[in-house]
């Protein structure tokens, strides 16, 4: 379809076009909805917010929704792929490559992040004891970057003009002579912009997490969660600042003229290294918490504590740093050498060991402890052997000469899906679950959640096991299309299936959360005979918690509490709290960077500097207006 | 249900077994790679079944009945013996692994000076958005098709006119990338009579699914024949 507009003519396919349809209707009830239940006064405060439990909920909300969007993207891929030599509407050449590359980037910083950010925002405060955040301001521009960031990446679809340069964006392809035209730098401003709201979000957890725990929660005594996030913040901030590098020289190469990746100076391999210095440690960025989440779910639901606590924390921190060390095994087919390749072989092969640890660790929290099936345990449950599945083929990869038949084909595809979705994905629903009755003050229906936990794990295998075949058949990644001399068709078939069970489990969930709050039952502070203190505070956690503040004598202090039919002792003085607040500033810098970014990418430079004296103008207002250091120089 | 997911592993077994082109390699090269895959999973197997064995057998042995519904399980702290067990077992266990993934690798990489001076056969491999040429010693080129001799050793030389793509052949060996802005080396050690899909390996744009090519190994005469053609 065709249309005029401003004296130029637009292509808008009907994908598109459907697209624009499916918004308009969705938002057009999203908004009488607003309007008739008078949530618009809701919708006001968290926009202004800069409460963890609020942002966390925001985090959590629309990376669910970007999941819904990436997820149509992985079904259209499987429609495309059932059987050969198919043509599915409009999912062949451009198109496909744009839902490949749109599935990919959103999966990863669009949706894993931020809901593990959401889960880390609402849950760590509570587990150690802080009333929020150290920097609550700085928590919610960390937010809108994300949203503005995310919200710019997901418009290049709506305007036909998603990337289609794979979520790895390698150099030369992803450069101007390749890939003209706008899409591009949709993906390099949508992810730096949301990229920098995560590096400030870990900077303020790590200093929440040192500065801002109860009264005897020594770091000794910090639930595996918060250590996770501890951990997984450092390596936020070490990956994503190279990632910021790496994607600010494409866009000098993009933009500006400058040839990092190309030409006789320049070479695409830099892009290669940058990216995965980055790349490895996301997985890792993304492993991590769910690991956390795990080891928290484990122990509650088994009524025992972690086994081997300091080993625990140990091999988090080892994978934490091995991951550093690895990211050459995403290179080995680009003529780095054998000594390079069997050097990061090795180091690789090296992450299995705290890996294994963990595992068996797990393993033995369960020995003896008495496992009560809910919704949260089962997917934690669930985790371990689909994980050690992805694990496992992780060892094979890792095998330098092997990889030369592994690498970019669909074994790998099926690798790190049964590694991030076993792990993140079965974390982020075990965490939701797990924590909902902390954000909503509601438990999601318990039986709709096993429901959700079955059909979302047979879909997975379903999905994914074929995967390792038809890669070992010869089936490369990113392709559109296979021969039906191939012997791929049944695998590939198989694999559609496996799609739409998954499809069907993220249904009932999504019907979960509408029935629990159309019930609107609300659970007490302790609904799941709880460990760590997120339990003694009330379900939604207050605005202003642990008041009065506890004291933390041990690991699981309000569990030892119970089973002791003591109280936990309280504190006097505690510590400040962070300081609480509203502001349109957060949102407003968000919105300057977007505005920053859409002008760099339609080479408006004017407006380009209008965003960037805006953010400036903001960070003035802020200094001038910052209650805290007001307050702070009055007592002085 | 459970057990569904169990009944899966003894059919991704069997499928290994008959016709997967990787792990029934027509060359040397690949058959040192398939016999790596094949070792790496056998190791990873006895891991998997230790897992697998514990994971269900506790699970089933633990969960939640209703007599027990008053039990409160003793607290383990946890085991240093235990713990050390699983630290050393896979460190040993990857040893195992390491040592042919090393020796392989340093076999199997092409160093480009020691090259020129044997007797392989060489080839001049050149890809460019969204097709394949082969250029032969002596000038002899084509398209799309690599025609190669049966028992010699081919040696590639690769280049990408644009961006990277890579070469693979998965019936004869593993991939590798080619680069716009250097040469990379690639051999294939005798490889057997046939003919093979070929593809590119890496995301290189719009048509990359139909940048495939066929090799085709022949005899030694028909391999001269052809050069002359």
């Amino acid at each position: 379809m065709q249309i005029s507009m401003f004296n130029q003519t637009f292509e808008l396919p009907s994908d598109v076009l459907a697209a624009w349809i499916f918004t308009i209707i969705a938002g057009g009830f999203v908004l009488l909805y607003v309007i008739k239940k008078k949530k618009l006064p809701l919708i006001w405060d968290y926009i202004r917010t800069t409460n963890h439990r609020k942002i966390g909920t925001l985090y959590i909300l629309f990376g669910v929704v970007y999941f819904l969007r990436a997820g149509l993207d992985a079904v259209f891929i499987r429609l495309q792929l059932a059987f050969p030599d198919q043509s599915f509407w409009v999912f062949q050449q451009e198109k496909y490559n744009e839902v490949f590359t749109t599935h990919g980037t959103i999966m990863i910083f669009f949706s894993a992040m931020p809901i593990l950010l959401g889960l880390m925002n609402v849950a760590v405060p509570l587990q150690i004891g802080a009333r929020d955040l150290a920097f609550p301001f700085l928590n919610a521009v960390g937010f809108w970057l994300f949203f503005f960031g995310a919200l710019f990446f997901n418009l290049a679809f709506f305007v036909n003009q998603a990337p289609s340069i794979g979520w790895t964006g390698y150099a030369p392809y992803s450069l101007n002579e390749y890939t003209p035209g706008v899409s591009t730098d949709y993906y390099v401003f949508g992810i730096q912009l949301s990229g920098l709201g995560t590096i400030f979000t870990a900077l303020n957890l790590i200093v929440t997490i040192f500065r801002h725990r109860a009264p005897g929660m020594k770091l000794t005594r910090m639930p595996l969660f918060t250590w996770a996030s501890l951990i997984t913040s450092y390596l936020i901030l070490i990956a994503f600042s190279v990632l910021a590098v790496a994607l600010y020289l494409l866009m000098f190469d993009r933009l500006f003229g400058t040839a990092f990746f190309s030409g006789s100076e320049g070479d695409p391999v830099y892009w290669q290294h940058l990216f995965w210095i980055f790349g490895h440690p996301e997985v890792y960025i993304l492993a991590l918490p769910a690991f956390g989440i795990f080891s928290d779910i484990i122990p509650t639901f088994s009524s025992k504590r972690i086994f081997g606590y300091p080993t625990m924390v140990v091999s988090l921190a080892l994978i934490g740093f091995l991951g550093f060390t690895v990211w050459a095994h995403h290179m080995f087919t680009v003529g780095l050498g054998p000594m390079a390749n069997t050097f990061f072989a090795l180091t690789t092969m090296t992450i299995a060991v705290p890996t294994g640890i963990k595992v068996f660790n797990w393993l033995f929290t369960i020995r003896g402890g008495l496992l009560r099936m809910t919704a949260p345990m089962l997917f934690a449950l669930g985790f371990i052997p689909s994980f050690v599945m992805g694990g496992v083929t992780g060892v094979m990869l890792s095998v330098s000469a092997a990889d030369f038949q592994f690498h970019d084909s669909h074994f790998v595809v099926a690798h790190f899906h049964y590694v991030i979705i076993a792990s993140t994905i079965f974390g982020i629903f075990g965490g939701i679950y797990y924590w909902y009755p902390k954000i909503t003050g509601y438990r999601l229906n318990e039986k709709l959640g096993k429901w959700h936990f079955w059909l979302f794990l047979i879909g997975f295998h379903l999905t994914f096991l074929p995967m390792h075949i038809s890669g070992l058949q010869g089936m490369p990644r990113r392709v559109y299309t296979y021969g039906a001399d191939e012997g791929l068709t049944g695998l590939n078939f198989t694999s559609t299936i496996g799609a739409f069970v998954m499809g069907a489990a993220v249904s009932i969930f999504l019907w979960n959360i509408v029935i629990t709050h159309r019930r609107g039952v609300t659970v007490g502070a302790d609904p799941w005979n709880g460990r760590t203190l997120e339990w003694t505070v009330d379900s939604p956690s207050p605005e202003h918690s642990f008041d009065p503040m506890p004291v933390v004598d041990q690991m699981d202090p309000f569990w030892y509490a119970k089973q002791e039919k003591r109280q936990l002792a309280i504190c006097a003085n505690p510590r400040p709290a962070p300081p609480d607040e509203q502001s349109m500033i957060p949102i407003s810098m968000g919105l300057s960077l977007f505005v920053l970014a859409a002008a760099l990418t339609y080479s408006l430079y004017w407006l380009a500097i209008a965003g960037g004296v805006g953010i400036f103008v903001l960070m003035a207002i802020r200094s001038w207006t910052d209650r805290t250091i007001i307050e702070e120089e009055e007592e002085a | 249900m459970v057990l569904k997911r169990f009944t899966l592993v003894p059919v991704l077994l069997m499928l290994a077994g008959c016709n997967i082109t990787v792990l029934n390699p027509k060359s040397a090269t690949g058959k040192d790679q398939a016999f790596l895959i094949w070792f790496s999973f056998g190791l990873m197997l006895i891991v998997l079944l230790v897992v697998f064995f514990l994971f269900f057998r506790f699970v089933a042995t633990y969960r939640y009945t209703d007599k027990k519904a008053n039990f409160i399980p003793e607290d383990v702290h946890g085991n240093k013996w235990l713990e050390l067990t699983w630290t050393i077992l896979p460190i040993l266990l990857l040893i195992v692994l390491a040592v042919p993934t090393v020796a392989i690798t340093y076999n199997q990489s092409p160093i480009s000076e020691v090259l020129k001076k044997d007797e392989a056969v060489q080839i001049e491999v050149e890809a460019q958005q969204y097709q394949w040429t082969f250029t032969h010693e002596g000038g002899k080129t084509s398209n799309q098709a690599l025609v190669i001799p049966e028992g010699k050793t081919i040696r590639l030389q690769l280049k990408s006119k644009d961006v990277i793509h890579s070469f693979w052949v998965p019936a004869l060996g593993g991939k590798v990338d080619v680069m716009p802005h250097k040469d990379l080396y690639y051999e294939i050690k005798n490889p057997e009579v046939g003919t093979y899909h070929g593809k590119c390996a890496e995301y290189c744009g719009l048509e990359h699914a139909k940048m495939i090519f066929t090799a085709k190994v022949v005899t030694e005469e028909a391999y001269e024949q052809y050069v002359k053609e």
